[in-house]
C-alpha cells in the first residue's frame, strides 16, 4: 500500500463521520419520543414501544439497511446510499437510546420528584432545570459508549456503496491484491484512532460532570 | 399479497439452509471465541509486562476494529501472507477474535464482582492461585457473566449476516442471491428479517428470564 | 539458653508497623504467644486488631518488623519463598467475620476441596475426615447441603470445620460472631470453647468480652494501632492499667 493509497482510504473519513453522527443526532431524537411512549401509563403506546424496540434490536442492521436501500428503494421511494444508511441506523440507534433514556430516568432518585413538587417547581422548570441535567450526566457514558459501536457499525453502510473507510479499503484491494493485508489492517487502525478522542472526550466530560455534583 | 406468500413458501427451504450456515458460524465462534475471552480476561491482569500488553493489543484491537473489516482482512488479505482460508474458516477466525475480544471485558467485570473474601478464604486455604481460579473464582465469576454472555451470543447471531460480504452462504447471502434474481427484495429481505427475529426474540426473553432467576438467588 | 521445642513461642512478633498510605494503622507491636494459648484482642474499631491477625498470615504485608509464626519467619520488605507461604497456610488456619464459604460448592466439598487439593488427600479420605469435622461441630446433617441453606451460625461453624480440616496448628479469628445475632454468636463461641480446651493455639479478634475474660488465657487491648494493655484476661479486663484501657472496658463492660 503506497501512501497514496493511504490517502484515498483516509478520504473516507468524512462519509464514515458524517453518517455515524446524523445517525446519532437522529437516534438521539427519536429515542424521546419512544422512551416517553415506553414509560407512558397508557397500555398502547407501552405496548407499540416495546414491540418497536424489540423488533428493532432483533434483527441485524445490516438487513435493515439492505431493506430499506434495496427492499423499500428499489420500488416505492427512490433513496440514496448515504440517507438510506443514516435512516436504518439511525432508527436502531433511537430504539437504543430510548432504552438507555429509561435506564437513566430509573436511576434518579425518586426523591427528585418529590423536592420539585414541594418546591412548587412548575412541569417544564423541573424538567428543564432539575431532570435534564441529571439525565445528561447519567446517561452520557452509555451513549458515548454507543457512539463509539455506531462508529463501527457506520462499516455496514459499504455495503451499498457509501464511500466511507471501509468500502474505499474493499475498492483499494481489489486494484492490489497483494497488499490486500496491509489496506484493512490500515482501515482497521484508522476506525481505532477516530474512536480514541471519543473515548478520551467521554472520559473527561464525565469526570467534569462529575465534579460539579455532590456525591 | 397472495404472491407474496407463496414466493416465501418457495424461497424458505433455502434461506434456512442459509440460517443453517448463520447458526453453525455462530456456534463455532462461540464456542473459539469464549474460552479465549476467559483467557484473555485472566491475562489482561498478568504480572508478566510483554504478555499483558500483548493480551491488551489483542482484545483493544478485537473491540476496535468494525467485524466487518476483521472478516476482510481474514478473507482478502491473509492469503497475500501465505494463509488462504475458506469462507467458513474466515468468518470463524475473524468473530472469534471479535468474540473474544468482547467477552473478555465481560468475564473480567465477572470475576472483579466475586466478592474479595472467596480469594481470601481461598489464599489462607492454601489452594494454589492456580487452584483458586478454578475451583473459587471462574465458576462464580462466569455465573455472574453469564446474562450478559447470552445476550453477546444474540449478538453474534446478528453479526453472522456481515459474512455475506465474504462470500459466505449464511441467510443473509442466500436472500440477496434470491433478491438479485428475482428483484422481489422487499419480500425476501422481509422474510429474512422474520427469520432472524424467530430466534433472536425468544432468544432474548430466555436470556432475560435468566438473568431474573440468577439475580433471585444472590445474596 | 536452650529452648526445648515446646517452649519456643509460636507466635513472635516484633517491631510490627504498618501504614495504608498516609494512615499509619500499627505501630511498634511487640507480642508473644506459645503453643496452647489462647490470646483475644480487643479494642475499639479502627484499633488496628484486624490488621494485626491479617498480617500474622500475610493478607496484608508488614512494613516494619519481624513475624515469627509456626516457624516461618516474615521479615518486613522481603516478600518470603513460596515454600515459606505454602507451610504459613497449611500452619494457621482463618476464620473470617463474614464466613467466605465458597456458594457453588456444598459444605462437604468445600471442607473436602482443600484437603484434596492443598494435602493431597484422596476424596475418599477428605470426605470422611470431613464428616467427622462436621460431626464435631454439630452439623453432620448439612453435608450434602449448599450453604446458602444454612444460618450464619452454622455456616461460620462450617467455616471452621474447613479451616481445621487442614490440620493447623494455629487458628486466627477475625471477629467470628460480629455479624450474628447474639443468640446464634453463642454456638459458634461454644465451638470455640471446645477447641480452646482441646490444646489449639488460637488468636481472637473480637468484641465479645465474656469470651476474651472466660475462655482466653490472655487478652491484649489495642488502640490507634498500638498495643495498650497485655496480660492475662482477669487482670486487663478488671483492673487495666492505662487510662484509655480503662475508658474502653467501661463502655463495652457492664453494658
Amino acid at each position: 500500500m503506497t501512501a497514496e493509497g493511504a490517502l484515498l482510504i483516509a478520504g473516507g473519513i468524512s462519509w464514515t463521520v458524517i453518517v455515524t453522527l446524523c445517525a446519532f443526532g437522529l437516534g438521539a431524537a427519536l429515542g424521546v419520543p419512544i422512551c416517553a411512549m415506553h414509560v407512558s401509563r397508557s397500555r398502547v403506546l407501552h405496548g407499540l414501544a416495546v414491540v418497536l424496540i424489540v423488533i428493532l434490536r432483533s434483527v441485524p442492521p445490516i438487513v435493515w439497511i439492505f431493506l430499506l436501500y434495496f427492499g423499500i428503494g428499489s420500488g416505492w421511494l427512490s433513496i440514496g446510499p448515504v440517507p438510506a444508511a443514516i435512516v436504518a441506523l439511525g432508527v436502531i440507534t433511537a430504539a437504543n437510546m430510548a432504552e438507555i433514556y429509561r435506564g437513566a430516568l430509573k436511576s434518579i432518585h425518586p426523591g427528585q420528584w418529590d423536592a420539585s413538587h414541594a418546591l412548587g417547581l412548575s412541569a417544564w422548570s423541573e424538567f428543564k432545570d432539575v431532570m435534564v441535567p441529571q439525565l445528561f450526566r447519567v446517561t452520557l457514558p452509555s451513549a458515548t459508549t454507543y457512539l463509539i459501536g455506531l462508529l463501527k457499525d457506520s462499516a455496514i453502510a459499504s455495503t451499498i456503496g457509501v464511500m466511507e473507510i471501509t468500502y474505499l479499503a474493499g475498492y483499494l484491494a481489489s486494484k492490489q491484491f497483494g497488499a490486500a493485508l496491509q489496506i484493512f489492517a490500515f482501515a482497521g487502525a484508522l476506525y481505532i484512532l477516530i474512536s480514541l478522542p471519543l473515548a478520551a472526550v467521554a472520559r473527561v466530560a464525565d469526570a467534569r460532570l462529575r465534579a460539579k455534583v455532590a456525591q | 399479497m397472495n404472491g407474496t406468500f407463496a414466493f416465501w413458501a418457495e424461497s424458505l427451504p433455502a434461506l434456512l439452509s442459509g440460517m443453517v450456515v448463520s447458526l453453525q458460524v455462530t456456534a463455532a465462534v462461540l464456542v473459539i471465541g469464549i474460552p479465549l475471552g476467559l483467557v484473555a480476561a485472566l491475562l489482561v491482569q498478568s504480572t508478566v509486562r510483554p504478555l499483558r500488553w500483548l493480551t491488551l493489543a489483542v482484545v483493544e484491537i478485537g473491540r476496535g476494529a468494525p467485524a466487518l473489516i476483521l472478516l476482510q482482512l481474514a478473507y482478502y488479505g491473509l492469503p497475500s501472507s501465505g494463509l488462504q482460508l475458506s469462507s467458513m474458516g474466515s468468518a470463524i477466525a475473524a468473530l472469534s477474535w471479535t468474540t473474544c475480544a468482547y467477552t473478555s471485558e465481560i468475564i473480567r467485570a465477572g470475576l472483579q464482582a466475586v466478592p474479595r473474601g472467596q480469594s481470601e478464604a481461598a489464599m489462607t486455604l492454601g489452594l494454589s492461585r492456580l487452584d483458586a481460579l478454578r475451583y473459587v473464582i471462574v465458576p462464580q465469576g462466569m455465573r455472574v457473566a453469564a446474562p450478559a454472555l447470552l445476550g453477546f451470543a444474540i449478538l453474534m447471531l446478528q453479526a453472522s449476516s456481515l459474512c455475506f460480504a465474504i462470500a459466505l452462504p449464511e441467510l443473509l447471502s442466500r436472500a440477496q442471491l434470491i433478491g438479485t434474481t428475482s428483484f422481489r427484495y422487499m419480500e425476501i429481505l422481509l422474510l429474512a428479517a422474520l427469520l432472524y427475529a424467530a430466534i433472536c426474540i425468544p432468544a432474548s426473553l430466555l436470556v432475560a428470564a435468566i438473568e431474573r432467576r440468577l439475580g433471585q438467588h444472590a445474596a | 539458653m536452650e529452648q526445648t521445642a515446646e517452649a519456643r513461642p509460636i507466635v513472635e512478633v516484633s517491631g510490627l508497623g504498618k501504614s495504608f498510605g498516609a494512615h499509619r494503622v500499627l505501630e511498634g507491636i511487640d507480642f508473644s504467644m506459645r503453643a496452647g494459648e489462647v490470646v483475644a484482642i480487643i479494642g475499639p474499631s479502627g484499633s488496628g486488631k484486624s490488621t494485626l491477625l491479617r498480617c500474622l498470615n500475610q493478607l496484608e504485608q508488614h512494613d516494619e518488623g519481624v513475624i515469627d509464626i509456626c516457624g516461618i519467619r516474615l521479615q518486613a520488605g522481603t516478600p518470603p519463598p513460596r515454600k515459606d507461604m505454602n507451610d504459613l497456610r497449611r500452619s494457621a488456619g482463618m476464620v473470617f467475620q463474614s464466613f467466605n464459604l465458597f456458594p457453588h460448592m456444598t459444605v462437604l466439598r468445600n471442607i473436602s476441596l482443600p484437603q484434596e487439593r492443598v494435602l493431597g488427600r484422596s476424596r475418599a479420605q477428605a470426605d470422611e475426615r470431613s464428616r467427622a469435622l462436621l460431626e464435631r461441630v454439630g452439623l453432620a446433617a448439612k453435608a450434602d447441603q449448599y450453604p446458602a441453606r444454612c444460618s450464619g451460625g452454622q455456616q461460620q461453624r462450617i467455616a471452621i470445620a474447613r479451616a481445621l480440616a487442614l490440620d493447623p496448628r494455629i487458628m486466627l479469628f477475625d471477629e467470628p460472631t460480629s455479624a450474628l445475632d447474639p443468640e446464634i454468636g453463642l454456638e459458634v463461641l461454644a465451638v470455640m470453647q471446645e477447641l480452646a480446651e482441646a490444646g489449639m493455639s488460637m488468636i481472637v479478634v473480637t468484641h465479645e468480652m465474656h469470651f476474651a475474660e472466660t475462655v482466653s488465657d490472655r487478652v491484649i487491648l489495642m488502640a490507634d494501632g498500638r498495643i495498650l494493655e497485655e496480660g492475662p484476661s482477669a487482670e486487663v479486663m478488671r483492673r487495666p492499667k492505662a487510662a484509655r484501657a480503662r475508658q474502653f472496658l467501661q463502655a463495652v463492660l457492664n453494658r
